[in-house]
């Protein structure tokens, strides 16, 4: 702790108080821990309101349930439960995490829903965070990847309009692309942005309804 | 939307500090260096601990945010230094780039993720106010 003195009236005191963005990824970290010492192999799964988060998890869920990997999923909303009906609707071993407004979810209410969450009963574990292209960004989770899901009903300028979230994610899903022509969006130009800001991220074209483009964002993500 | 709790926590790590280490005076400036690639409001921040600090022994004091620059360490090429920002015409933000520039490789963040108060600036109390 350096202090040094300005003049007669002012101090200026330099040094370390504490960065509270760091703080996160500490317990981030324990969250990671956690996950590893199960054997779970984690997701967090951030995007738009509407793009079909919710969707494409359960696909991804059947598809990786017919390689014998147990999914589970926790589902993250400011209020309601109706993503984590949709889960268990789907079979899987779910938990819902209601934020109360709070605009993404962090690593310290991930690590109660991971207390209280059957964890030995899942090998791959998808965490839906917000829908929120903005505030998840700056909150790690202690997943293993991290994946941004958008469709092409929001528009094809998402990427440029959050680019920091793309930036920083190297698996990116574009849903919905069979709608494309119905909106009048080109995918390959949401595809061309995404290159912009992350050249060695992967984007994959999905259909979460008919499955379209699930196996290849799974080789994205690893599996 | 989330500048209020992170207002907060620097709120409280800050009041944490001085309950330990008593300054000699009253703070005015809270000096806070912030990484580029934080997802982050200038303006709501500055008015999250304005309003978040009243009724506290900081009311008052200013937030003053240094912008800290995206370093990157890239694995597989060693090269250490500034990240690569992509401009775009009507992007209206510079966009920190995190593959190496170098080899275009994933590369890792050293600097640019931090939200973290770094100094004060204090003013001393006149002797004759002292008790």
């Amino acid at each position: 702790m350096g202090l040094a003195v300005r003049s007669r009236a002012m101090h200026d005191i330099t040094g370390s108080f504490g960065d509270v963005l760091q703080r996160q990824l500490e317990l981030a970290a324990q969250n990671y821990e956690l996950l590893k010492g199960k054997g779970v192999r984690a997701i967090n799964v951030m995007g738009a309101i509407g793009s079909g988060k919710t969707e494409l998890i359960v696909c991804m869920a059947e598809k990786l349930r017919e390689r014998r990997l147990r999914v589970g999923a926790i589902a993250g909303d400011v209020a309601g439960d109706d993503d984590y009906q949709r889960f268990r609707a789907a079979g899987l071993p779910a938990l819902q995490i209601n934020t109360g407004d709070q605009c993404h979810l962090d690593a310290h209410q991930v690590g109660h829903a991971l207390e209280d969450f059957p964890l030995p009963e899942v090998d791959v574990l998808f965490i839906e965070n917000i829908g929120n292209l903005v505030c998840p960004a700056d909150f790690p989770l202690g997943t293993d990847m991290d994946l941004v899901v958008i469709s092409v009903t929001e528009g094809e300028d998402m990427v440029r309009k959050h680019p920091k979230i793309f930036a920083q994610t190297d698996v990116v899903a574009v849903n919905k692309v069979d709608l494309a022509a119905f909106v009048g969006v080109d995918p390959e130009r949401i595809a061309a942005d995404y290159r912009k800001v992350n050249p060695h991220g992967k984007l994959v074209f999905t259909v979460a309804k008919n499955g379209k483009g699930v196996e290849e964002l799974l080789s994205a993500l690893g599996f | 939307m989330h500048e209020y709790s992170l207002a907060q926590g620097l709120l409280g790590s800050l009041l944490d500090y001085l309950r330990e280490h008593p300054v000699p005076g009253k703070v005015k400036k809270v000096h806070v260096q912030k990484g580029e690639l934080v997802v982050l409001s200038e303006w709501a921040l500055k008015e999250a601990f304005s309003i978040l600090s009243a009724g506290t022994e900081l009311s008052g004091a200013e937030l003053v945010i240094e912008n800290i620059p995206v370093r990157v360490r890239c694995p597989s090429c060693g090269y250490e230094g500034d990240a690569r920002y992509l401009v775009e015409e009507g992007w209206h933000m510079a966009i920190p780039i995190l593959s190496c520039p170098q080899c275009s490789l994933p590369a890792e963040v050293i600097s640019g993720k931090e939200l973290a108060i770094v100094g004060l600036g204090v003013e001393e109390t006149p002797a004759e106010a002292k008790s």
